[in-house]
């Protein structure tokens, strides 16, 4: 059995942590007063080629493994929620479905540009009545001679407003339920697609999320995103593991992010004569923040080695979600007590982490809907 | 008995402080009986300057050459350690200045000893001899012995008294130190006296910042009086850039900037957690509030309870009236 | 243009520094980074080389772990890196450093030595000048300007604060400041080709020395114990009208404290 990171993966730890530290941090506060899609450190990082971070090397990529992975998701999230929510829609999600099945002609147009950041992309499945339920999706595409039509409203759109292509889930026929689920890519500028409303956010401000409106959208057939019809549901379940370990990864950059605050308060701020951190209360939540934060490492870094591996993940990579997420949410709690008054100040960053904590829990699956889910796989059917 | 070779800086007419403070220093040592001294210099001698450091060391030796013209730090190296190898000495102790750090690391390659940079205090009287110097920033500090023969060793400014020894009058001796013809491979072509930027708060040694007890902009003009008599940059608080009285880049704080100057001097402060966490690692704090419960006192070294439009301009006076005196 | 750039891998400006209780070992919190002038001076080989063409080689003194500093040089641009591998002179004193870093030099073709100023743990800034006695070279300290030309360079020195502008002959050994230049952040392909690449170890006893020379009967100067930093006292309060508490504070200022 081996804990640790290769050579390799404390390297590439070391790297991406400072050059986190660098362009990301200085700018966090700023992305989340402000609220808008940061295009300067867009720009900025996605020069650097972290966007190709999944795939190979012939195709501009890095070629990273899951684990890999995991610890770029972590440090691009404790720099910046808003931000790395953007970033990791490019780098998995908005891209994973044209990578493997786009013709080189999509991949051309949509891929290689995202992998550089040339182009914003999202994937978008979730719509007003459906998002963990995704039997319940409403967004049509009907086939008429070699186009597909789609229509429907998407709902909760990382990077939805500011996409140049989306990878949309809709279903071919209503009766099907999840059967009946594809993937179809749409570009910006396709008559019929445009976004609508933008949610103003808790949290995870700086990444603009919110409605893509589909009316009467008709793309070319090629934009299936399936090797054969209605396995969307299948094709997602091939980096849902990922995504729902990378969410974990999210909240342990947000964790260290509130911690660290945590902790040069905890040495500077005097009470009673002495720094608060001399007293066994105050040192007590360090321990237990340490303790889950470790625990929920733990979770993440052997979901990914398994995801790695081609091992069964599915139980633990919703576990590694939601005790990583729940963790994020302790730590940061603990953290503007820590500050006391001050963290409730929006001049200081622990209630920012605070904020965006919150965001975690939702995407990848509630923990109501994982917890069901994993219960299910441990009881069995009966 | 050894042999202390004080290597003397000199500007003009006048030595540089940090090389008065060593040879003062040096005085000292043989005043005790525990060593000799001589002391040497490179450049050119007026009478006032020659007279100033024999009433300071035995012995003023001026080494000369063609090639000493100018600053070099091969031809300074070889100098001081042909001098040094010359008089056996046991000891070669330098202010810790640019020059001094720059040349005196070679003079020990060539003496095939060790050097003790940028010491802030001897133990003179240990067996071995150990030089205090700090390290990791001042993080801590670590008393060094040296073994090797002769130890050089530089001095940071300030780390020595300067009392002036009294009843000394030595000798004064020019030396030619006859070095090859091109062996000196860097050549000053100008220097650039264009006024420095102002230091970068975050750099600056010194800093005297203000808060809102400056109770207006224009009053941050008694904050700017003291800084600039001490070469201070000025800082400010949060509160004070939010009112748009200073520039945000001048903000001290959490979410400015974080300093750590050798002396920070803060007026008006009260000593908000926010700024406290930009400043607290400040070497020496000198705070002056009219409250005395003021926060900001829980974390200087000095306090002056009292109205700082009339503390600081008082401040700035005796500032002035001590740097004529030096 | 063949550049060598001396780098030193040293603990994280933040990581924690504490004095063990034999009072003669430090224990520094595992966090670790390219000493800050290095860096500069790294950054300033590679656009040297961007100008003028040529290879830019790193080299760095230290155990193990000192090769992720090396693979950063690499990330950054770097052409090649080695490390010269043995604890004991990575702790030794600035002699026997200059020493080991000196005969590595002498294996290598050369127009260019960069180094910082100084590393940020031992705050020595003695080792980039003994390199250049060691090999006989010119050196020009504390550096903010470097321009490189048909075997000469002028440079701005900031050794005494004024700017000096200096010609000097190459080769030579430059030891960089900050303001330098603004290092540059790796991009992915740089860090690709970091993890991947091998970084040759050279053991002390390839360059003629010995393992005893670097431990601290070998050195010239031996750190004999640590001490703290003295801790903040409690604040003293100076009485008195406006102006005798102003001159009070003068005198502490100057006279007690020196910092003025």
């Amino acid at each position: 059995m081996d804990f640790a990171f290769t050579e390799e993966q404390q390297f590439f730890k070391k790297i991406i942590t400072d050059t986190v530290d660098r362009m990301v941090v200085p700018k966090a506060r700023e992305i989340d007063e402000k609220d808008e899609f940061p295009w300067e450190l867009w720009k900025d990082f996605t020069k650097l080629g972290y966007l190709g971070l999944r795939y190979p090397e012939e195709i501009g990529g890095m070629n990273a493994d899951p684990v890999t992975a995991m610890i770029f998701y972590e440090q691009i999230a404790r720099g910046s929620v808003g931000f790395a929510q953007s970033v990791i829609m490019n780098i998995l999600m908005g891209t994973y479905f044209v990578y493997r099945f786009g013709s080189e002609e999509i991949k051309k147009r949509c891929l290689y540009p995202a992998m550089k950041g040339e182009k914003v992309t999202t994937m978008c499945f979730t719509e007003d009545q459906s998002g963990s339920d995704l039997s319940a999706t409403r967004t049509t595409a009907v086939k008429d001679g070699n186009e597909w039509v789609i229509n429907g409203t998407k709902m909760w759109i990382t990077n939805g407003p500011v996409a140049d292509f989306a990878t949309v889930l809709a279903t071919t026929d209503l009766s099907l339920g999840a059967k009946g689920l594809n993937f179809f890519l749409v570009e910006k500028g396709t008559p019929g697609f445009a976004p609508g409303q933008i949610i103003d956010k808790l949290g995870c401000r700086g990444t603009i999320t919110g409605e893509l409106v589909f009316d009467n959208v008709r793309i070319p057939e090629e934009n299936l995103m399936g090797a054969e019809l209605n396995k969307g549901v299948e094709y997602l379940g091939e980096i849902l593991d990922e995504v729902r370990v990378m969410t974990a990864a999210m909240a342990m950059g947000i964790a260290q992010a509130a911690y660290n605050e945590g902790l040069e308060y905890a040495r500077k701020r005097i009470a009673f004569g002495k720094t608060i951190g001399n007293y066994q209360l105050i040192r007590a939540k360090f321990a237990d923040m340490a303790t889950e934060m470790e625990a929920s490492r733990l979770l993440i870094y052997s979901a990914a080695w398994k995801i790695k591996e081609k091992l069964p993940s599915r139980l633990e990579a919703a576990m590694a979600k939601m005790f990583a997420t729940e963790t994020c949410l302790k730590v940061v709690d603990e953290v503007t007590r820590i500050w006391g008054a001050n963290g409730f100040a929006n001049e200081y960053n622990p209630q920012r982490h605070f904020r965006d904590a919150r965001f975690l829990l939702y995407g990848g699956g509630t923990h109501e809907i994982l917890k069901d889910f994993m219960g299910r796989i441990l009881i069995g059917k009966s | 008995m050894d042999k202390v070779l004080v290597f003397v800086e000199t500007k003009g007419d006048e030595p540089r402080k940090a090389s008065m403070e060593v040879l003062c220093e040096a005085a000292r040592l043989a005043e005790s009986g525990r060593f000799s001294m001589e002391a040497v210099c490179l450049g050119a001698v007026s009478d006032v300057l020659k007279n100033r450091l024999l009433s300071c060391t035995h012995k003023l030796v001026r080494l000369t050459d063609p090639e000493l013209a100018a600053y070099s730090p091969e031809g300074y190296a070889h100098a001081v350690a042909g001098h040094a190898r010359q008089i056996g000495a046991g000891m070669i102790m330098a202010g810790a200045t640019g020059v001094g750090r720059d040349f005196l690391p070679r003079t020990a390659v060539i003496l095939e000893t060790g050097i003790v940079s940028d010491v802030t205090a001897a133990n003179w009287f240990d067996d071995p001899i150990t030089f205090v110097r700090p390290m990791f920033g001042g993080k801590v500090f670590a008393e060094v012995a040296c073994p090797a023969s002769p130890v050089v060793v530089t001095v940071r400014p300030n780390s020595f008294a300067m009392d002036m020894p009294e009843g000394i009058n030595g000798e004064y001796v020019e030396v030619a130190v006859g070095l090859q013809a091109g062996s000196i491979h860097t050549r000053l072509l100008r220097v650039d006296d264009t006024r420095k930027d102002a230091v970068d708060i975050t750099e600056a040694d010194l800093i005297v910042a203000g808060g809102r007890g400056l109770k207006a902009a224009e009053n941050f003009k008694v904050i700017e009086d003291l800084a600039v008599v001490i070469g201070a940059t000025v800082g400010a608080t949060r509160s004070v850039v939010d009112a748009k009285w200073r520039d945000q880049a001048d903000q001290i704080g959490k979410s400015g900037k974080t300093v750590s100057p050798k002396l920070y001097i803060g007026a008006g402060i009260s000593g908000a957690i926010h700024h406290i966490m930009g400043m607290d690692s400040s070497k020496v704090i000198v705070a002056v509030n009219r409250d005395p419960n003021a926060i900001i006192f829980n974390y200087a070294n000095y306090g002056i309870v009292g109205d700082l439009f009339e503390v600081l301009p008082a401040m700035t006076e005796e500032f002035k009236r001590h740097k004529e005196r030096v | 243009m063949n550049i060598l750039v001396l780098i030193k891998q040293v603990p994280d400006p933040e990581a924690l520094v504490e004095i063990a209780a034999s009072g003669k070992d430090l224990n520094i919190e595992p966090k670790f980074v390219i000493n800050l002038f290095d860096e500069f001076a790294l950054e300033e080989a590679l656009r040297i080389r961007e100008k003028h063409g040529g290879n830019v080689k790193a080299i760095s003194l230290g155990g193990t772990k000192a090769i992720e500093a090396l693979r950063t040089a690499i990330a950054m641009g770097a052409d090649e890196a080695m490390l010269i591998e043995d604890e004991s002179f990575a702790g030794s004193d600035g002699y026997n450093t200059a020493l080991a870093l000196s005969r590595a030099v002498q294996k290598e073709t050369f127009d260019i030595i960069l180094c910082g100023r100084q590393a940020i743990d031992a705050d020595r800034g003695e080792v980039p000048q003994m390199v250049a006695q060691f090999l006989g070279l010119p050196h020009v300290g504390v550096v903010v300007k470097l321009d490189v030309d048909d075997g000469k360079a002028v440079v701005e020195s900031v050794l005494e604060g004024t700017k000096e502008v200096i010609e000097v002959t190459l080769p030579a050994i430059f030891t960089a400041q900050k303001g330098l230049n603004e290092p540059r952040v790796p991009l992915i392909t740089g860090v690709m080709k970091a993890m991947k690449v091998q970084i040759p170890k050279v053991p002390v006893e390839d360059l003629g020395l010995t393992k005893e020379m670097g431990g601290p009967d070998g050195s010239k100067t031996r750190i004999e114990r640590y001490l703290p930093r003295k801790k903040r006292p409690a604040v003293q309060f100076i009485e008195g009208e406006p102006r005798q508490a102003a001159a009070e504070i003068v005198r502490i200022l100057a006279d007690v404290e020196r910092v003025i």
